[in-house]
């Protein structure tokens, strides 16, 4: 010890400065991540018109067949959200695909990340099953595999094919926005939103329409006329977690 | 003390046997476990972290004995608690071994552990906190090497293994200063854990952090006394130097005022106005189904009774009430992370428009959750037992002769340079 030369008070004065500095560093890279807004390239986003929303629950399904969702998990229920005269009102809940998603700053394994795109991605091959997203999520978004999914998938072929791998046991799954479908779509050269094929299975399905899919950085978009014509919300906005999916209010006079 | 002269049925026979037949039983519970998965578990999706989760905090917390001794003894340089700190860097070693145990039960995917040491997220605090420990885990292993090194069995057949082991206590005072700095990232993140999430009004505020850490010290100080104290009644092997003992006691009494006076304001700021899901969790604890817990668990007993105790002389002097005082501080902050994490999950803040609504959920554990966190803080029992039994790991008296081997080194050496 004595051949060391910085004695121990030096030590330890080098150990804090460097500790702070590392500490600052880390503040002001939190800062400066929240101030850059997502923009550039393609933005997806979902409208959800509650007016025609009836309830049916065909998106429930039609998600468990397209991404092989287990019957005891949804990524995509369909609530009950209050009443407007004597009609209910329902609340279908994706993914909200937060740009400030409290479940990719948690993650401790990177296993949830943003796409380019803004889809919240989960990686289910490098998921440790730790469940902190689960936890950190506002929305109830995400699903823990307690067991795994064995036997057929009860939702296919009525609502049609399995597109993607049954998730292994011991990791959390969500909704993706059926990116699946998106990327093969415009692989194809088709517009998500515009053609069934490169659009999300929930919006396919929906009998009444009630689901808009399109690019927000797009201003001709469906979803970017539908933004700029009526008011929308988004859930828990107060929390500055930016959802990806907006919201029409339901009203009596268009039900 | 009562009686060693029979060895095969000796108490301590019977005490092995018993915490052997728990670790088998936990052992059998994990192999399920890890063979059917978390479903059998009492764990949902509302209530992913339960009894695993407390049993992981809580025996962290009770490890901060190791740092915050051995800061005190290396880096304060009160020398003479180095038998104290040793005591608790074994329980350290003890504690993080039996949350890695545990952690691997509670992951979904155990075979990827590793995950967080390559892929790193540096703005998760679940990374931070896995990183720290398994770095703090390499430190603890280096500062108790020496004790390891007290393995009659090894120093007999690798004698100079043994030495070379027993000389990584030269380099105690910068082990010393990495455990402070890890575990004061770590033992604090644990709380921040919880309080960065906003999606958890209860949850979301700066002072969980501090008080894991205080709590922390204060518990593993505590559990470090009560083994040593207990040891010492228990075994020959085990020999104390009470005054040392009833010094660090004292401490922990004044440790405890600073954690309740912190507890004290941050409850108190939450009492004023409403808001949604923070107010009934609070109301969870102060009148709710977690009220007893609360007021008698942690508060009255956890903080007020051994405060008392450990601060007044003549109490803390009568040994049996200043082990009660300890056990009951351990009580309390294992209390306080059930609390903590279960009062958090309970409530449900709903997500849809107008005005929040709250909704509420249980959790009870199962009997395998509940038979391999036995298995866990088993094996914990039982090595610290070895420990004492075989490692001198409670030895007040011939450590001190090992400190005094060291010094005279430092002091010829020291005046060489002529520096100070």
């Amino acid at each position: 010890m004595s051949q060391v030369k910085i004695n121990r008070r030096d030590f330890l004065k080098i150990t804090a400065v460097g500790a702070t500095v590392l500490a600052g560093m880390q503040v002001i890279s939190r800062v400066e991540a929240n101030e850059t807004a997502p923009s550039g390239g393609r933005q997806w986003a979902m409208v959800i018109d509650q007016s025609k929303c009836t309830g049916c629950g065909y998106c429930v399904m039609a998600c468990r067949a397209h991404n092989n969702v287990p019957p005891d998990i949804t990524w995509n229920p369909v609530l009950e959200a209050g009443q407007t005269g004597d009609k209910k009102i329902y609340l279908p809940r994706p993914c909200m695909q937060c740009a400030k998603a409290p479940c990719v700053d948690v993650c401790p394994v990177k296993a949830s990340t943003h796409r380019p795109d803004g889809i919240v991605m989960m990686n289910y091959d490098r998921c440790i099953g730790c469940r902190y997203c689960e936890v950190a999520c506002p929305y109830g978004a995400r699903s823990f595999n307690w067991k795994q999914f064995t036997g057929p998938n009860p939702a296919v072929p009525e609502w049609g094919e399995s597109e993607i791998a049954r998730r292994p046991r011991g990791v959390v799954e969500k909704c993706t926005f059926c990116f699946q479908r998106i990327d093969r779509g415009l692989a194809l050269g088709l517009i998500p939103g515009v053609d069934p094929d490169a659009t999300p299975a929930c919006v396919n399905v929906c009998p009444t329409g009630a689901r808009v899919f399109g690019d927000l950085n797009d201003p001709e978009s469906n979803v970017s006329l539908l933004l700029e014509a009526r008011t929308s919300y988004r859930l828990r906005e107060d929390l500055g977690t930016a959802p990806r999916v907006y919201y029409l209010a339901a009203d009596a006079k268009d039900m | 003390m009562k009686t060693l002269k029979i060895p095969k049925l000796s108490p301590w026979t019977a005490w092995a046997g018993f915490l052997g037949i728990i670790i088998a039983a936990g052992l059998v519970a994990g192999l399920i476990v890890f063979w059917k998965g978390l479903v059998v578990t009492n764990l949902t999706d509302l209530v992913p972290w339960g009894l695993w989760i407390t049993i992981d905090l809580s025996s962290i917390a009770v490890s901060a004995g190791a740092f915050s001794l051995c800061a005190v003894v290396y880096l304060l340089g009160l020398k003479r608690f180095q038998p104290v700190a040793r005591t608790a860097t074994y329980i350290g070693l003890l504690g993080y071994t039996m949350a890695i145990l545990t952690l691997m039960l509670d992951i979904g995917r155990p075979d990827r552990f590793w995950h967080s040491m390559v892929f790193w997220n540096q703005h998760s605090l679940l990374w931070e906190v896995t990183m720290c420990v398994a770095l703090y885990l390499g430190v603890l292993l280096l500062e108790t090497l020496p004790i390891f090194a007290n393995f009659r069995w090894l120093r007999s057949r690798m004698p100079r293994l043994a030495g070379k082991m027993s000389q990584a206590h030269h380099f105690a005072p910068y082990l010393a200063i990495a455990g402070l700095a890890l575990s004061m990232l770590h033992q604090s993140s644990l709380g921040a854990l919880y309080g960065v999430l906003k999606a958890r009004p209860l949850w979301y505020r700066p002072d969980i952090s501090v008080l894991f850490i205080i709590s922390a010290v204060a518990s593993g100080m505590a559990l470090t006394v009560f083994a040593s104290m207990l040891s010492a009644r228990l075994t020959r092997r085990a020999n104390v130097d009470d005054s040392l003992l009833d010094r660090v006691s004292q401490i922990i009494g004044w440790i405890l005022v600073l954690y309740l006076y912190f507890r004290f304001w941050d409850a108190l700021a939450m009492t004023y106005t409403y808001q949604p899901g923070r107010t009934e969790g609070l109301y969870l604890l102060t009148g709710g189904a977690l009220s007893f817990n609360f007021w008698v668990g942690e508060i009255l007993l956890g903080i007020l009774v051994p405060m008392v105790i450990l601060i007044n002389k003549r109490m803390r002097s009568l040994p049996l009430w200043r082990m009660l005082a300890l056990l009951l501080v351990v009580g309390g902050v294992t209390a306080y992370r059930w609390d903590t994490n279960i009062s958090g999950l309970m409530i449900i803040l709903s997500y849809l428009p107008g005005e929040p609504s709250i909704a509420y959920t249980t959790y009870q554990p199962s009997l395998i959750e509940f038979l391999a966190g036995a298995g866990v803080i088993s094996y914990g029992l039982l090595a610290f037992s070895l420990g004492v039994r075989y490692l001198k790991v409670v030895d007040h008296h011939s450590v001190e002769t090992h400190v005094q081997e060291l010094l005279p080194q430092r002091t010829q050496k020291v005046p060489v340079p002529a520096g100070d």
